[in-house]
């Protein structure tokens, strides 16, 4: 089954963190720059966030996150940098088209900020099972039933991809053209996707009482299988995270940054 | 007091205006093996979930009567306590995960998790459970990645880790190879030897009649008798209730094998021992096993479906009983003698010249690049029914699907009819070959049982007209005409699967391939699907199917085709076949029930 999930286990020292030390990095990563306003503060972070990931050998793969996000990076950077209502120093031209120092830094403050967010979100998603972040936040008294929702969400929907493809070919098998013209396409469309529907509901039907037939629902208080302590790495990484928000707030509210 | 106790329980389905349990009572004790038969739609399913408080607490509905189980009231204590006590296997493995563990070992940990045990403990159940079933080296695998027959294991593990009490299992064998439905019979039944008690729905009469202390005999929302499988299956009404007897006890009842008690034997063991005793002559015997094994049905239903297919000699359903292989004083049985024509009565290599259809060399397939599933196969398929039995993975449906061109292969060559298939696609193919999916719901879209069965004529450009007539007609072939007007998806399961039948042989195509029809249909239905076979066949079309059903292989097909770790083991007649003991084992299968006997009386 093809997952949807990012994460791969590839026992790098990244992988091994608690779930929890990656988010409180995230929330630092993203706090920080934030909180300082300083473009040097953001390519700072993002830099970190970077070598973090090479560190775990998994840059190569937070590429194609990053390459998505340029289209809307380059889109703001012309429209801020030619339109923005601050516009006063011309820095550059191309022919008739100027463009603009206040609107190109306005650009570079948004376009860094998501660079940012999609690294530090990299780290968390890229190095973190899905079902071992839910786990951990069940622990700490986040619903199991929202738990649930999210952990079979990264099941269900490769699954429903298969059901997919099986319900495309017996349609096929009786003579249903998939392939062609737009129109053609869209009469098939009618025959794949009532089948999909349907055994969406009946399966979650049977999957309720699946559930049901397990304890699900009941009183006991659930027990866990794996335990994962904080280990050196992680206490060091929280406490970095933490205190660097906090000096970072301090820093601002001083009036030094 | 008994561990279960039903009592005068009825129960109707909400929306519904007929009784789906009327009047059941029966008590099992401790450490009992309870067996529940019965056609389709007599309640049986209704009942196991009864036994869990699923109905009424889940499916809600019209309910009166009791249900006691180990002492608590299914009708009010919650499903999550009950089920600390009482474990269900699904008839669908697939719908048992619980779809939030990525892994087979968290799986089967889920339940106890859920019932807060503590992780030690969890541990210790879960390895036990696993290396007992023989999937301990499949923990990590994600369950969805799993074939049938071992996710079905996986389930039933994941409910046996709960340590129950009792253990209810819904056809849990239908989706396994014969080797795998063994294996799931034997451990059920040492569990109890523990002290478990199993409550068992099945169609796999023999096993039911080998295993069980108690058959419960339902029909239509009733218990019509409850008692020792050898009682219970001497009933001579067996088949008016949509049961098909054992095979050893139609062997017996036609050969007036009876003990003393006027019951019959309905095991392997009860038969040769009252073979013995009896001092039967055994060479007619022989001769009428022989005629069994052969493809033909001894008893009277078995005729009567055997008198309904044509009987237009296209060499078809010859080979099913090969000329010396005639049992003697069974008169009706040369019906089917006559049938056979020049062509009949071969090997499958020389049967396969002149009318031939796929013609398949070296053909070569793979999911993944460098796991191979097919290797190098060749095959010629003529007109001649034509089973494929294996292992579950042994490449069967792989096999089919590249014939049908839903797959394209690696490498090697598939003709039909002399014509090269590589270009064609799959819907400009779908005229001459039809593709019945395992799984009728993967299909089925329309409102009306008429026009999800006229779709595929449609499609392949019939006239409405002629797509109504066409669609009527296969409906009935298979029993449904009049529910014609019908919504499909308020059909059984069985009527579904015979819809979506019924779709691919309202197109005419010159091939029908069937995946697993015989899943989840009981007597009644697999004889309807037997005669399609016959008539497809004496029509001059090519019947290929999937099966795990070994019995139904001997008795409805005329090439068998024994498939392992995607190469073919074995191809030729069912009789050839089924005595080849190497090529059985190789394949993980087992000979229907009569071979054995059969073999053991010869070597007498």
């Amino acid at each position: 089954m093809k997952s949807i999930s990012l994460y791969t286990n590839n026992g790098s020292w990244l992988t091994k963190l608690h779930p929890f030390s990656k988010i409180f990095y995230l929330v630092a990563a993203i706090a920080v720059p934030l909180i300082s306003g300083h473009l040097p503060v953001f390519l700072g972070v993002i830099l970190l966030s970077i070598l973090l990931l090479k560190s775990a050998g998994l840059v190569h793969k937070a590429f194609p996150l990053l390459a998505f996000s340029f289209t809307i990076i380059l889109t703001v950077v012309i429209i801020q940098g030619i339109f923005n209502q601050k516009n006063m120093t011309v820095l550059f031209s191309l022919g008739p088209i100027h463009f603009y120092k206040e609107g190109l830094l306005y650009a570079a403050h948004i376009g860094l900020n998501i660079l940012n967010m999609l690294l530090s979100f990299a780290i968390l998603v890229l190095t973190t099972s899905p079902s071992e972040l839910v786990e951990e936040l069940e622990k700490k008294g986040f619903s199991p039933k929202f738990g649930y929702i999210i952990n079979s969400v990264f099941q269900i929907i490769p699954q429903m991809t298969g059901t997919m493809n099986t319900i495309s070919d017996a349609q096929r098998s009786r003579g249903m053209e998939t392939e062609g013209s737009l129109l053609t396409r869209a009469k098939a469309f009618l025959p794949l996707i009532s089948p999909v529907v349907m055994s969406a509901l009946t399966s979650t039907r049977e999957r309720a009482i699946a559930l049901e037939v397990r304890g699900f629902g009941g009183s006991a208080k659930k027990t866990y299988l794996y335990s994962h302590p904080y280990s050196k790495a992680d206490q060091v990484l929280k406490a970095l995270s933490i205190l660097a928000v906090v000096v970072t707030i301090v820093l601002r509210v001083v009036h030094v940054l | 007091m008994s561990l279960i106790e039903v009592k005068d329980l009825k129960y109707r389905y909400p929306g519904t205006t007929e009784l789906a349990l009327d009047g059941v009572s029966f008590t099992v004790e401790k450490g009992e093996f309870i067996g529940i038969a019965g056609e389709n739609g007599a309640g049986k399913s209704s009942l196991s979930q009864a036994l869990l408080g699923l109905i009424p607490q889940f499916y809600k509905g019209a309910y009166g009567g009791s249900v006691t189980v180990c002492g608590m009231d299914a009708r009010n204590t919650p499903v999550s306590e009950l089920c600390r006590h009482v474990g269900l296997v699904f008839q669908n493995p697939f719908n048992q995960l619980s779809g939030a563990k990525d892994t087979v070992y968290d799986e089967v940990g889920y339940g106890l998790q859920n019932l807060g045990f503590p992780p030690e403990e969890i541990r210790t159940r879960v390895e036990s459970v696993l290396r007992c079933f023989g999937i301990w080296e499949y923990r990590d695998r994600n369950p969805f990645d799993l074939s049938g027959g071992q996710l079905q294991r996986v389930a039933i593990c994941s409910v046996l880790a709960m340590n129950p009490d009792v253990l209810i299992l819904d056809e849990p064998t239908s989706q396994l190879d014969p080797e795998g439905s063994e294996e799931v019979f034997h451990t059920v039944d040492e569990l109890t030897k523990m002290g478990i008690t199993i409550i068992m729905i099945e169609q796999k009469i023999e096993k039911l009649a080998g295993y069980c202390d108690r058959v419960l005999l339902m029909h239509q929302g009733q218990v019509v008798d409850y008692d020792t499988p050898r009682k219970i299956f001497s009933r001579e009404d067996l088949y008016d209730l949509g049961v098909n007897p054992p095979a050893y006890t139609r062997f017996a009842r036609a050969n007036a094998l009876v003990f003393e008690d006027g019951t019959l034997p309905v095991t392997h063991a009860e038969t040769l021992e009252l073979v013995k005793a009896s001092g039967a002559d055994r060479a007619a015997l022989i001769a009428s096993l022989r005629g069994m094994t052969a493809g033909v049905q001894m008893d009277k239903q078995g005729d009567g479906a055997a008198d309904a297919a044509p009987h237009s000699g296209t060499g078809s359903n010859a080979d099913m009983s090969e000329a010396g292989r005639q049992p003697a004083g069974a008169g009706e049985e040369a019906v089917a003698a006559e049938v056979s024509t020049s062509t009949g009565g071969r090997s499958a290599s020389e049967g396969a010249g002149a009318a031939a259809t796929f013609q398949v060399q070296d053909l070569r397939f793979s999911y993944v690049k460098g796991r191979e599933v097919l290797h190098g196969l060749n095959l010629a398929l003529d007109h001649r029914p034509t089973a494929i039995i294996g292992q579950n993975g042994a490449g069967k449906t792989t096999l089919v699907r590249v014939l049908k061109g839903l797959l394209k292969p690696d490498s090697g060559e598939i003709r039909y009819q002399g014509e090269n298939l590589e270009t064609k696609t799959v819907a400009e193919l779908a005229s001459r070959v039809g593709y019945v999916f395992q799984n009728p719901d993967d299909q089925i879209f329309k409102y009306k049982v008429l026009e999800e069965v006229m779709f595929g004529p449609l499609n392949i450009g019939m006239s409405p007209q002629e797509a109504e007539a066409s669609a009527h007609e296969a409906l009935r072939m298979v029993g449904l005409d009049e529910k014609a007007d019908e919504n499909p998806y308020d059909l059984e399961l069985s009527d579904r699967k015979m819809v979506a039948i019924a779709s691919v042989l309202a197109m005419n195509t010159d091939v029908i391939i069937l995946d697993e029809p015989t899943i989840a249909q009981s007597w009644n239905g697999r004889e309807k699907i037997r005669e399609i076979i016959q008539t497809q066949a004496a029509q001059g079309k090519l019947v290929i199917a999937i099966l795990h059903d070994m019995d139904f292989v001997a008795n409805s097909f005329a090439r068998v085709i024994a498939m392992a770790h995607g190469e073919i083991l074995a191809d030729g007649a069912p009789a050839e076949v089924f005595r080849n003991h190497p090529v059985l084992e190789k394949a993980a299968l087992a000979a229907p029930p009569l071979y054995e006997l059969l073999e053991e009386l010869e070597a007498m």
